[in-house]
């Protein structure tokens, strides 16, 4: 080797990486949720960037992209520097973005959804519908997807959606493309294709990054896995280096086992239920009963009908036929003011959407389902009010500043405790818990299933709605599977021990035939639940 | 659990503002931007006026905002579920012309007149309320139409003219005097505290708020979203109502065309008063300050004989700026 070309091998080894975040802090009205964080994006590799909810995976996204700007720390593209928090020039310099929310256009075709900002002029500065069609079918077949271009993009299926919105990141000639919960939202077949596609973009030298915190997918595709907890980087290295329990003991932090509480035993009695309740989208009618003191599961795929159930039962959503009875009294449908009475109670998926008034105080909130309960011929009542919900929210140990405090400056754990805990100022038979800790920092995660078995164990009947799979497993005493809109299976306590039950819901939710299944061997990628088992 | 007791301390409490800090008093002036700019406002024309700080006009002031006021209120709680009402001007124009027609028919007894403008702005605020909870239109297109129906309904029952010949009494609802004060300054003063504590001490309030924050929440509190947007309707135009009995009172004369573009000032002033058109934020209060400045602010510019176009402009400008500020404010805060 020469002097010369020992300096080349310096600058080849010097080259810059495609995308470099360099010590990003980032911190929400005092809650940090990047505590220096560090990123490198070589092209073509796929990067997993992993961590429970809360982690700061999608925050550190959105820097990365300049649709955020960060506290302190630089993000670098090729070596240079990116503007901060400028979306514009990120996207200039050849970072594309599809977030977890797809921005997609409903109401118009594929085609426009693709050419959006840059439409193709032809004759006269007109707009060529004829030849972005054409380049639009182009594009989509070289992802290996047929759809019309000039199909409505609302008509389209959500996975179906989010390759059309990678073809539109990546056909202006992106290098970097980030990818937020990518699998979140989609069906089974639709991961293998959004596989196919990421492997494709890989191979044409785009620097990838999806966030994930399924082991399955980083096994699939990921070439390095970075994993964030707690806004820390906790793991950065190649794929092969790491065994299963090293990232799920990486993003989780500590033994699984002591996340979850003890189950304690249900009683006998009867507090919920249920007989022929029809409402769509059930193919047939729902039966179900649950005992106080007990947690019944809801498993299954997005989009399997479990938001629909509870949303049943509560009255919510309108039932056309069944019988609801709560303690023994039959319940009128339809209607949440009688459920409530009746002494259902519901913490809704989407807290943001459906669960608080973010706009208005802690003690607004808190009294809302119980409006008669604290007023007197509608005027409302003053401290005992307070102090009924002052009460309450410090059994769930809230972090506030006090009762005032508007909903939307508390963070997502405390707002959901705020959430669950406004209904305990009164008695409550059946509670209903959709997804009870989406979007909720790991600390108070451990809080919330806390106070879920210590309501059970005084003896509320339990109905939980959750994806995340450990939840399911560790919190039920029985789970119920479902897919589109019905119950297709029941597994006891017994079977939710089994070392291989996470492979088993998983086919279960997703219809595959779970005869040819592998007993009695763990499956890799069923890890953590699995784990917890043995 | 050593990890779980790290993971709950990560949490750091938000720090209250230090006190009497710059961040502590810039706060307290976007908070409070209103009233200063308020408070400047009175100071500019004390100095320029000696008129302007009388009693008499003082009154002046709060006579020409009592119409006003009574169809501001009931804008904010139509607003604050997130709706508008576009109709008022009309209905009280409607009001107008069949509180003097009830005037002149039963001219013994006046206060039926106040009964038939008040029956007149119930029937109006219902089909609205109805038309937007029920058949779901959305607010702004369904009182669109209510806005040019209650004018159309007021031209046909006067026959196109206005209502003339009202017996003397009929002009003492607005004009007679109590301790100083006449019906509607006195009624707008009722209305504003009456409903500043029923916003904030009864469930109905409660319910506006939560409805204009959050529908889907306040269905799942078991809250029946579609009556209580029904009932802030029927309460925009029942206060319209007694609004156009009294204006047709004040003047002495039922036309069909009193009160016509009221709504746009009603709606600036709870704009002004810091309220969302999303709904869920603003009060009371605020929309009783917004209509004091416009108020304030015509009587001021007249008083330093500001041609009336240029009073329009300052006033354009206001509104915008007002809520200007409020965006600004609020994207301050969430940060």
């Amino acid at each position: 080797m020469t002097d010369l070309g020992h300096t080349g091998n310096i600058a080849l080894d010097e080259q810059p990486d495609m995308l470099a975040c360099v010590d990003i802090r980032k911190a929400f009205g005092g809650v940090p949720v990047l505590k220096g964080v560090g990123l490198h994006l070589v092209p073509g590799t796929v990067t997993a960037l992993a961590g429970e909810n809360g982690a700061g995976k999608s925050t550190l996204m959105k820097i990365a992209s300049g649709q955020m700007k960060a506290d302190a720390g630089r993000v670098l593209v090729r070596g240079e520097e990116l503007t901060a928090g400028s979306a514009r020039d990120a996207h200039q310099r050849g970072i594309a973005i599809v977030p977890q929310e797809l921005a997609s256009i409903l109401d118009t075709t594929v085609y426009e959804n693709i050419f959006v900002g840059r439409e193709l002029r032809g004759r006269f500065g007109l707009v060529d519908r004829r030849r972005m069609a054409r380049e639009a079918r182009e594009m989509l077949a070289e992802f290996g997807v047929d759809i019309d271009p000039k199909a409505r993009m609302g008509s389209l299926p959500v996975g179906l959606r989010q390759i059309v919105e990678i073809v539109k990141a990546t056909s202006t000639g992106a290098r970097v493309l980030l990818l937020d919960e990518p699998t979140s939202a989609i069906a089974e077949r639709e991961v293998a294709r959004l596989i196919e596609s990421m492997r494709m973009l890989r191979d044409r030298g785009v620097a990838i990054l999806f966030t994930t915190h399924k082991m399955e997918e980083i096994r699939a595709i990921a070439d390095r896995v970075v994993v964030l907890r707690d806004g820390g980087l906790v793991a950065d290295e190649p794929l092969s280096e790491l065994s299963d329990d090293d990232i799920v003991t990486a993003m989780i932090g500590r033994e699984l086992e002591d996340l979850f509480p003890d189950l304690r035993p249900a009683s006998d009695d009867i507090a919920l239920s249920v007989r022929g309740l029809e409402y769509t989208p059930a193919p047939q009618p729902v039966d179900l009963q649950v005992r106080r003191g007990e947690i019944v599961g809801l498993a299954g795929l997005v989009g399997a009908g479990r938001t629909e159930l509870i949303e049943a039962l509560f009255g919510v959503r309108s039932s056309t036929a069944g019988e609801i009875t709560v303690g023994g009294s039959r319940v009128r449908r339809g209607r949440p003011a009688d459920a409530i009475t009746a002494g259902m109670a519901l913490v809704p998926e989407d807290r943001k959407g459906a669960g608080a008034v973010l706009s208005m105080d802690i003690l607004a909130n808190a009294t809302l389902p119980r409006m008669g309960q604290f007023s007197v011929a509608g005027w409302l009542k003053g401290r005992s009010r307070v102090d009924a919900v002052s009460e309450v929210m410090s059994s769930v140990r809230l972090r506030s500043r006090g009762l005032g405090q508007l909903m939307e400056t508390l963070s997502g754990g405390n707002q959901q405790k705020v959430v669950l805990a406004r209904w305990l100022t009164g008695e409550v038979k059946v509670l209903l818990l959709d997804e009870p800790t989406r979007g909720v920092d790991i600390g108070a995660r451990s809080e919330i299933y806390r106070i879920i078995t210590d309501l059970a164990a005084s003896g509320m009947a339990v109905v939980m709605a959750s994806s995340d799979m450990p939840e399911i497993l560790a919190l039920s005493h029985r789970a119920l599977v479902l897919k589109d809109g019905g119950v297709v299976a029941e597994l006891d306590r017994a079977s939710l021990q089994q070392p291989d039950v996470q492979d088993r819901i998983f086919r279960l939710a997703s219809g595959l035939d779970i005869s040819d299944m592998p007993s009695s061997t763990t499956p890799s990628g069923t890890a953590p639940s699995a784990k917890d088992d043995q | 659990m050593t990890d779980t007791r790290t993971a709950a301390q990560t949490f750091v409490p938000e720090s209250e503002v230090k006190r009497f800090s710059p961040t502590w008093f810039g706060d307290l002036a976007i908070r409070y931007a209103m009233v200063i700019v308020m408070v400047l406002i009175i100071a500019f024309f004390l100095y320029r006026s000696a008129r302007f700080g009388t009693v008499d006009n003082l009154q002046t002031i709060l006579v020409a905002a009592a119409p006003f006021a009574l169809i501001a209120l009931g804008q904010t709680l139509v607003i604050l579920t997130g709706g508008i009402d576009l109709s008022v001007g009309s209905v009280i124009a409607a009001a107008a012309v069949f509180g003097s027609l009830t005037a002149k028919a039963f001219p013994d007894q006046i206060w039926l007149a106040i009964v038939a403008g008040v029956v007149v702005g119930f029937i109006a605020g219902a089909i609205n309320g109805f038309v937007v909870s029920v058949i779901k239109v959305p607010p702004f297109i369904a009182t669109l139409g209510m806005l040019t129906l209650a004018s159309g309904v007021a031209y046909v029952a006067g026959n196109g003219a206005p209502i003339t010949g009202l017996p003397a009494d009929f002009s003492r609802i607005a004009n007679a005097q109590f301790g100083g004060l006449t019906l509607p300054v006195i009624l707008m003063i009722v209305g504003i505290l009456g409903l500043a504590i029923v916003m904030r001490r009864t469930t109905w309030g409660m319910r506006v708020y939560a409805i204009g924050g959050n529908p889907v929440a306040a269905g799942i509190a078991g809250i029946n979203v579609g009556r209580t947007i029904f009932s802030v309707y029927a309460i925009s135009g029942m206060l319209a109502g007694i609004s156009g009995v009294m204006l047709a009172s004040r003047v002495t004369l039922g036309a069909p065309n009193l009160g016509v573009g009221y709504e746009l000032d009603a709606i600036a002033a709870v704009v002004i008063g810091g309220a969302s058109l999303l709904g869920g934020r603003g009060s009371i209060w605020g929309t009783a300050l917004g209509l004091l400045l416009i108020q304030t602010l015509n009587n001021g510019l007249d008083i330093l004989t500001v041609p009336a176009y240029w009073q329009k402009v300052i006033k354009g400008v206001l509104i915008v700026a007002a809520v200007a500020v409020d965006v600004w404010a609020t994207r301050r805060r969430s940060r």
